[in-house]
């Protein structure tokens, strides 16, 4: 026993002694060198969430291509992104080691709401920018005041489902709403937002159901849903339900005025969904865009945005899927933040950086709609407040896609 | 005879004697960063030490682990934050509910433990009915279901949000915000990674100490002789019900502190962090640990923590043809190349690290 | 009492799905003791095959069955060079290579196809017609799929019964020594096991990709879920158990959705439809309680 305790003495002291000096202090704007500046992000790369990880891979082929063209001010951008598994303590972690290890000169395009909520605090503490958050929760430009390093990019789920409220109450005053929504932040957004646009009509809203990703399908919401008698849909939710909604809202018989979000209208989804025809409730569904759709080629055939996209697809990110909208989502915002450190001068400081992304007026950005500008400015936080009003119409032949109609809309965050 | 066990014990003891020098310096040979690595590898450890102790040496297979290091990880945010913390949160505990007016992070690592222990002996009651596949569903279902029911109460726990700490309190979190950890003893300063891979490990070490002395003790015996037989142990004496909760009890505490120190270690707790994937892989790293034993957990926590990591690394390596390096990040084959790996670990030492161990150190050990 | 009968009826829809591939994790059980988790993933798998021949130009039924084929070889194969060099190693290590496989097969699929959500022609399997009975609409394609699983239900129990080749199986699982002095060649039976719930599991991911469009690489995890539940609820060994269990979870689920907001309006504090997949957990711990080898499992003998 009397060799146990000795040992155990030994440890100890070693243990104690080992414990180190502090580190040393951090200076003032790092990530900026002579010729490059250093950026970085968390984004799932694998796991459930890993299709969004087009949103980083299509920002790093953007900067390589302004890359290979002398970058920004003289300085190329280099983009490290993590993979944080779509789980908030590894984005934590993985923020830290790029604020303190990798020495980044801001955090862009981390993905996630969650996520960027987990270090938005850290990250205002420490005084780095957190750029163009990758989640369409309002608090991200709405909470400026309070967060002044945070900025989101792309227009809130708020503000897109109010479009849809103030667009039912003035066209279709005899609405019955149904709703299908992801049972999560996004998802009761959204129904948050709805709400507000419907004002005095949002008793209208008669039945709610909601999913969790755990679930197989959605079919017994949407017959919950038809039971209700509601005329309306709402499907507030990702693209796999979304599908699944329209097809089941067709094997059951109802024939509601659908409206379904941003984040599953992209055209190939609404394909899908028609069932090569079969389906008729898609016809006449209305949503919301600000991105160009990659799989509508005959809107954007000679677009000189698009042809930049493709380009840019082929030559840097060639394993890459061209259809994927979350590839042009990634390029619109990378070019914004190009725009920012272009603003921020030729030598940018964070505080400049974020000074630059707070005054931001420009309608050339090739990805976003025509028309669609991105402005911020000193109570305005939101980089895209603009979204147009689409319907998807279905020709003689069968051909289905998205047709604006109506003036662009505001969504004020 | 005595000769023997005297040489083995003093083997061992040196062995772990090293081991436990090398995890006190090692912070001074690794960045800042690779220190909070090594922290995460003790989480695991921790957790991993827990879980032999009830499928290794026990023999009751659980795949729902991260359940409790959820129960742990939330436990421990809550009295972090405690009321006025959950106030500024926007949240708020019911009235019948200890919370607390706030506690310095570590001393939440006890309670927390002591709360998943808790939970683990409710659960361990209707295990007891339950063998082998049955209690893998079971304990599936928890993984699958604890998130989701600690996300519910959105008024308490902050749904998918969940915790943020660093948003409700800076002075009941250690060097977390100003990145400098003062201690006093010592009168040394260190960072506030440095400080996490301390505290992690220092957990480890006192939580593998006293594994080690329950296992060797009547427990021990009466788990190993659950898991070869149970028919025979009843015959023996050993009672059932009292050992089988015992160490679901015990096994959820270590998860329970180790998902403390997860929360400690990010300020924030959220549904997110324990995935059902985080109870696969502790499954997965007692199973490449070796199970009962405790000499190749450290494999096991490296393995988990490491393999994925190292793929996406893989393709920093400067060294690789550019082709490969592009097919290496490209998007599913991250996931094929974990998937070959844990097969190919498996197929070289089907008995897991230890076993490679045991059948390397034969000559000079008696069975671990 | 139609919306009640709705909901049954696309419980009893869902809950084939489930039944089938808790099918093909009996079969395995059955055959090899294991529980293979990657059994989800190969279905994916399989579907991704077959919709690649589709593309290819081939007539749709042409590729059904080249899948179940292939998938039937490709189970095999997996078996032998796989499973085959752990099998003398303790159970939880052959678990772990099947999540092993797991991985693999996830991966492989969205790096040979990417993560693109895709779809079958339509009508297929089932023409996707639609009739209503009292205010019940029922779909052609639900009834085709619920007539299958019976079939194939009743086709594997006569096949374990009544033919040779499943006796050999059921031996060879059992008593591995004793079949061999009997000349089973156990090694090739444990493979034709697994070929036979690779081909079981081609047919579900077929089908769920018809019901629970669309199809992509995630597509079955969740299934998965569901088929284990289903599986242990019905009791391991039985494929009739599987069946029984798969269809009274869809059910179950379905009807706890149902209710969950006309409980919260009777007082009860939660709303239960977050919680569908925790309460259907909690039924089948009840069952399990009740009857811990399951609705249909034989009751262990403990062995000393």
């Amino acid at each position: 026993m009397r060799r146990t305790s000795i040992l155990i003495g030994v440890m100890a002291a070693a243990f104690a002694l080992a414990l180190p000096a502090a580190h040393g202090h951090e200076t003032a704007d790092p990530g900026v060198t002579g010729n490059s500046i250093l950026i970085g992000g968390t984004t799932p790369l694998s796991g459930v969430a890993s299709a969004y990880a087009s949103v980083a891979r299509g920002a790093e082929a953007y900067f390589n291509y302004v890359n290979a063209r002398g970058g920004v001010n003289g300085r190329k951008i280099t983009y490290k992104y993590l993979d944080d598994q779509y789980n908030a303590s590894i984005t934590v972690q993985q923020t830290r080691q790029l604020v303190q290890q990798d020495r980044v000169f801001a955090v862009y395009n981390s993905l996630g709401t969650e996520h960027n909520l987990a270090i938005r605090d850290y990250l205002n503490s420490v005084r780095v920018p957190q750029i163009f958050a990758a989640t369409g929760a309002r608090t991200f430009g709405a909470d400026f005041r309070r967060y002044p390093w945070t900025i989101g990019y792309q227009p809130s789920y708020t503000g897109e489902a109010r479009i849809y409220g103030r667009w039912i109450q003035k066209n279709r005053k005899a609405a019955r709403i149904a709703i299908l929504y992801q049972n999560d932040d996004y998802g009761k957004e959204l129904i948050a937002g709805l709400r507000r646009g419907l004002g005095p009509m949002k008793s209208r809203i008669i039945a709610t159901q909601g999913y969790e990703v755990t679930a197989t399908d959605v079919q017994s919401q949407v017959a919950r849903l038809k039971a209700s008698r509601a005329n309306t849909f709402m499907i507030f939710g990702t693209p796999r339900y979304s599908i699944q909604s329209f097809i089941y809202a067709n094997r059951l018989g109802w024939k509601p005025q659908i409206f379904v979000n941003s984040v599953a209208s992209a055209s190939n989804l609404m394909e899908i969904a028609s069932d090569a025809g079969n389906n008729k409730r898609v016809n006449g569904t209305i949503s919301i865009q600000f991105l160009k759709d990659p799989t509508d080629s005959t809107r954007w055939a000679g677009d000189a945005g698009m042809k930049l996209y493709r380009q840019v697809m082929k030559q840097y990110l060639p394993k890459g899927n061209p259809n994927d909208v979350f590839h042009v989502y990634a390029m619109a915002s990378a070019y914004t933040l190009v725009e920012g450190l272009r603003k921020a001068g030729r030598n940018p400081t964070r505080s400049g950086l974020m000074a630059a992304l707070a005054s931001l007026d420009s309608r050339k950005n090739p990805f976003l709609i025509p028309g669609v500008a991105i402005k911020t400015g000193r109570l305005d936080r939101f980089p895209i407040e603009q979204v147009q009003l689409t319907r998807w119409s279905v020709n003689r032949r069968g051909n289905g896609r998205w047709v604006r109609f109506g003036p662009l809309q505001r969504t004020p965050g | 005879m005595r000769r023997r066990d005297n040489v083995a014990l003093g083997a061992r003891a040196i062995g772990v004697a090293a081991f436990v020098v090398v995890i006190a310096i090692l912070p001074r040979f690794l960045s800042d960063f690779r220190a909070s690595e090594m922290a995460r590898v003790g989480i695991f450890f921790i957790a991993l030490v827990g879980l032999n102790i009830l499928t290794g040496y026990t023999g009751q297979i659980s795949l729902g682990h991260g359940a409790f290091m959820a129960v742990g990880g939330y436990a421990s945010a809550l009295l972090i934050a405690g009321r006025p913390g959950l106030e500024l949160a926007q949240l708020e505990a019911p009235d019948w509910l200890p919370v607390g007016d706030g506690m310095r992070d570590f001393w939440t690592i006890p309670i927390a433990a002591l709360v998943a222990g808790a939970f683990g002996f409710l659960v361990g009651l209707p295990a007891l009915r339950l063998r082998g596949l049955y209690l893998a569903l079971v304990t599936f279902a928890l993984a699958v279901s604890v998130p989701i029911l600690l996300r519910e109460p959105e008024k308490l726990t902050g749904g998918t949000n969940g915790l943020n700490l660093f948003g409700t309190t800076e002075d009941r979190l250690t060097g977390a915000i100003d990145n400098t950890v003062h201690i006093p003893v010592l009168g040394k300063d260190m960072t506030f990674n440095d400080w996490t891979y301390y505290l992690a490990w220092t957990v480890a070490l006192v939580g593998l100490a006293i594994a080690w002395l329950i296992l060797r003790g009547r427990s021990g015996r009466a788990f190993k002789a659950i898991r070869d037989s149970e028919v025979a142990a009843t015959s023996s004496g050993v009672s059932l019900a009292s050992y089988k909760t015992l160490a679901f009890a015990i096994s959820a505490a270590y998860a329970g502190a180790a998902g403390a120190l997860l929360t400690i270690l990010s300020t924030i707790v959220t549904p997110g962090s324990f995935p059902v994937f985080l109870s696969i892989q502790l499954l997965i790293g007692v199973v490449i640990a070796g199970l009962g034993s405790l000499g190749g957990l450290m494999f096991g926590a490296l393995f988990l923590y490491y393999l994925p990591v190292g793929i996406q690394e893989l393709a920093d390596i400067g060294s690789l043809p550019n082709g490969l390096q592009d097919a290496a990040k490209s998007p599913g084959m991250p996931s094929v190349i974990y998937g070959v790996a844990l097969i190919l670990v498996l197929f070289l030492l089907p008995r897991g690290a230890a076993g490679f161990l045991r059948r390397l150190l034969i000559p000079l050990t008696k069975r671990l | 009492m139609s919306e009640l009968l709705q909901q049954v009826v696309i419980g009893l829809a869902s809950g084939a799905i489930y039944a089938l591939l808790a099918l093909a994790l009996v079969l395995i059980h059955r055959a090899t003791g294991v529980i293979n988790f990657a059994q989800g993933e190969m279905a994916m798998f399989s579907t991704y095959i077959a919709w690649q021949l589709v593309q290819w130009g081939v007539p749709y039924w042409l590729a059904f069955a080249a899948t179940i084929a292939l998938s039937f070889g490709g189970g095999m194969a997996l078996q032998r060079v796989v499973i085959r060099p752990v099998e003398n190693a303790p159970v939880l290590t052959v678990v772990i290579v099947t999540l092993g496989l797991l991985l693999i097969f996830n991966g492989l699929a969205t790096w040979l196809w990417s993560g693109e959500v895709r779809t079958f022609p339509p009508n297929r399997p089932f023409p996707t017609r639609t009739f209503e009975i009292g205010g019940v609409v029922i779909n052609v394609q639900d009834i085709g799929i619920v007539l299958v699983t019976l079939a194939l239900v009743a086709a594997l129990w006569a096949f374990f019964r009544f033919t040779r080749a499943g006796l050999a199986l059921r031996a060879a699982a059992l008593y591995p020594e004793s079949s061999r002095l009997v000349g089973i060649r156990v090694g090739w039976m444990l493979g034709v096991g697994w070929g036979l719930a690779a081909a079981l599991g081609a047919v579900s991911g077929m089908f769920t990709a018809a019901a629970f469009p669309p199809l992509e690489p995630t597509m079955m995890q969740a299934v998965l879920i569901y088929a284990f539940a289903a599986a242990v609820l019905g009791g391991i060994d039985s494929p009739a158990g599987a069946v029984v269990g798969g269809l009274t979870l869809g059910v179950f689920l379905n009807l706890v959705g149902t209710y969950a907001d006309d409980l919260q309006n009777l007082g009860f504090p939660v709303n239960l439809e977050g919680l569908r997949l925790p309460v259907a957990f909690v039924f089948i711990l009840a069952v399990l309680l009740a009857r811990p080898q399951g609705l249909f499992g034989r009751a262990e003998a403990r062995r000393v």
